[in-house]
């Protein structure tokens, strides 16, 4: 008798604890990222601790294998609390795949660019982890040695086509662009011409073909500043091939470059260790904007695209407690620590100008190169669908930058596409 | 009592006819030995190609019912530039790789089966890039093909060709090319092995023959050898074809399809499809794929009815 009192008393509170026990999982990106994937693990043990009984799983992926991952285990009704999710990913909002954060996540401490970029018809489905803008780093001494000011708010129009050319002719490669494993890094030169040309709202009607043509003449003379620009020689030749990681040594350490048109996270390689890749000790960075194309309509307009964010499964069965936990993460002290550790920028309302110690200055280059910028939400990949993405990844991404192709065909090809 | 004396005999009787019967129709034996097999055939063959006609048919996405929405897929491919420029490309490849990779696989083949110098050595040299997967050979072709320091443009240079060096994977002109040849690098060695095992096993005395009858070795190549070994060599081309219609990681390690589509093969674009397009629903790439199918299908029966030997040779 002794023995069942015993064992049912076992079984009680064993399923009492197991009541009381909750798991969240998260799948995410960034295996690769050491400080990213630190700076989450961190902010989950420490939601565990909080919230005894409580344990966070977290997978950590590259992005193709996640994205084919989540999108077998999301159909079969098998998908993790929460998972990374960019934000040109409208699927998971058109099939009702994640939950609206609307009233859930503490906006109060999110900044509202990253909130209307979450946006979709009147719900705020994604929690803006990681931002980043599109800037032109510069290496300064191969500026000066090529006797050429490049002012923060940027070289406008003939001007930064000669400061090309005299960088090309010197024998040096003026832009270090390569797009060997990217859909995108080709296309700066080009999509921050045609904001700068457009403004905000026609750059954006422009990508989504909802009015503004491609055969429209504005857009005929950004291309064509871009195609002068690219013909003065601005890429290296071996540009189709330069991979990402590549193309970062290829400007600050072998061979060199005097400008490379990157994301603001541009410091979570460069910034590493010069025997990991990283920049040389003592390189001359700066940060510039531009080029600038003659009669531009917005020449402090700039691109901000939110990256790397969290979004919470619909058919969650821990849905306030996956909340609870973004919420943990979004607040400026969490802001501040994603700084500090990323050198990347966030959607979480922080002050890098409380940044001390050896970083302190790039964030007030960034923040001065930012300086009453006007931005357009996204790169054109996280703008676009189906056949336009595909053709500008394949056309402006590419084929333009390399030469391949001229603005006449450019305008054909891609007006073609929608 | 006599009917007790004589059991044994019914009994042994019986079982022996019953023997006879099983031997005469052992079906039940064929399928417990068959049964394992088409079920693993099932389950991972015929269902997944069953549900993907079914799926070419219907609009699959989450949280849905799938819906039926008849042939307008299909009527949308035909339309679909990208879809016909891989496919352009891929029946360019499987065209032109099996003719390189056979015919340079024989003359490889014959210079051992000659005994050339260090054929042992040739031989495991010639044979050793089937070995690695495509995605090793995929990263090393790319850093021979690389512009700046590459393998191939430092030969060029060296040789005083400077301006013939280029962005190999680079440019739409170049790039199809030089995974065509990548691809026959690498699976030469291969059928140089199967078309050497054909050769050493020919009938001796019908190339005495032809000696005796002072063929040189050009006709005796050609009117002995080559009919000879017709079938391998038929379907060593058959089975490139098929590798070349299917052809993915070579692809997606080197270009992902670019420049411009140059190197987009149907596989790749169907992936590009099913898992970038940033859509749930497989119906479309479902389309690409049966299409796809029936075409491949279509090519190896035409190939065999091609290459079919009306009459049988006799030695």
């Amino acid at each position: 008798m002794k023995r069942i009192s015993l064992a049912v008393t076992v079984a009680a509170v064993m399923s009492a604890s197991a009541s009381q026990a909750q798991e969240l999982t998260l799948w995410s990106h960034w295996a690769d990222q050491a400080a990213k994937v630190e700076f989450v693990e961190g902010a989950a043990r420490a939601f565990e601790e909080a919230n005894p009984g409580v344990t966070i799983n977290i997978s950590w992926y590259q992005k193709e294998p996640l994205y084919a991952a989540l999108k077998t285990a999301l159909t079969a009704g098998q998908g993790p609390d929460i998972f990374y999710a960019e934000t040109d990913q409208t699927e998971y909002m058109e099939n009702g795949l994640v939950l609206d954060l609307s009233d859930g996540l503490n906006w109060d401490n999110i900044e509202p660019w990253a909130q209307e970029v979450w946006g979709w018809q009147d719900g705020v489905y994604g929690f803006p982890l990681e931002a980043w803008t599109v800037e032109t780093y510069t290496n300064q001494a191969m500026l000066e040695e090529a006797g050429i000011a490049m002012p923060v708010g940027g070289l406008e129009g003939q001007a930064f086509v000669d400061a090309v050319a005299k960088i090309a002719e010197a024998g040096q490669t003026p832009m270090a662009q390569g797009v060997g494993d990217r859909p995108y890094p080709g296309a700066f030169l080009t999509h921050e011409i045609l904001v700068k040309k457009l403004g905000v709202a026609d750059y954006q009607s422009l990508l989504r073909g909802e009015g503004v043509e491609w055969t429209d003449p504005r857009v005929r003379e950004a291309l064509e500043f871009a195609k002068a620009i690219i013909d003065a020689g601005a890429h290296p030749a071996s540009f189709s091939s330069i991979k990402l990681g590549e193309a970062h040594r290829y400007f600050h350490t072998s061979p060199g470059a005097a400008m490379f048109q990157m994301g603001s996270f541009y410091p979570s390689r460069a910034f590493a260790a010069p025997d990991e890749g990283g920049q040389p000790d003592g390189f001359p960075l700066g940060i510039v904007n531009g080029p600038i194309p003659p009669g531009a309509a917005c020449p402090e307009c700039k691109t901000i695209a939110v990256g790397g964010s969290f979004v919470v499964n619909a058919g969650t069965d821990h849905a306030d407690l996956a909340v609870a936990f973004l919420n943990s993460m979004a607040s400026p002290e969490m802001g501040n620590n994603w700084l500090e550790a990323n050198l990347v920028g966030t959607g979480i309302k922080a002050d890098p100008s409380a940044i001390e110690g050896e970083n302190a200055t790039y964030f007030q280059k960034l923040a001065a190169a930012n300086a009453g910028a006007r931005y357009t939400f996204g790169i054109p990949v996280q703008q676009m669908q189906g056949t336009p993405r595909e053709t500008f990844t394949q056309v402006i991404n590419q084929a333009f930058p390399a030469g391949l192709v001229g603005v006449d065909e450019v305008i054909s090809i891609m007006s073609a596409a929608y | 009592m006599s009917r007790d004396v004589n059991a044994p005999a019914t009994a042994h009787a019986e079982a022996a006819q019953e023997a006879e019967r099983d031997h005469a129709n052992p079906f039940s034996a064929i399928a417990i030995f068959l049964l394992p097999a088409l079920i693993v055939y099932a389950a991972f063959t015929a269902l997944p190609v069953a549900r993907t006609f079914y799926n070419s048919t219907h609009l699959i996405v989450p949280n849905r019912p799938a819906e039926w929405v008849g042939f307008t897929h299909y009527v949308e491919l035909w339309s679909d530039q990208m879809f016909w420029k891989a496919v352009w490309n891929t029946l360019t490849w499987a065209a032109v790789a099996p003719v390189l990779e056979v015919s340079i696989a024989t003359l490889l083949a014959l210079a051992l089966y000659a005994k050339v110098p260090f054929s042992r050595f040739l031989r495991v040299a010639w044979f050793t890039p089937v070995l690695m997967s495509y995605v090793v050979v995929g990263i090393l072709w790319m850093w021979i093909y690389n512009f700046d320091w590459g393998a191939l443009n430092a030969l060029l240079r060296a040789v005083g060709l400077g301006d013939w060096a280029r962005p190999w994977l680079g440019h739409p002109d170049t790039a199809l090319p030089a995974l065509i040849a990548v691809t026959t690098w690498m699976w030469t060695g291969f059928n140089m092995v199967v078309i050497l095992a054909a050769m050493s096993s020919l009938p001796s005395e019908v190339l005495e023959a032809a000696e005796l009858d002072n063929c040189g070795w050009l006709a005796k190549l050609w009117f002995v050898i080559l009919p000879l070994i017709r079938p391998t060599l038929l379907n060593l081309v058959v089975l490139s074809f098929i590798g070349k219609m299917k052809i993915f990681d070579l692809v997606w390690v080197t270009t992902q399809g670019n420049p411009l589509w140059a190197t987009e093969t149907v596989s790749t674009y169907v992936y590009k499809r099913a898992f970038q397009w940033r859509t749930f629903d497989l119906g479309y790439p479902s389309t690409i794929a049966v299409i796809w199918f029936v075409i491949v299908l279509a090519g190896v029966l035409g190939l065999t009815f091609l290459f079919r030997q009306r009459d049988r040779l006799e030695y």
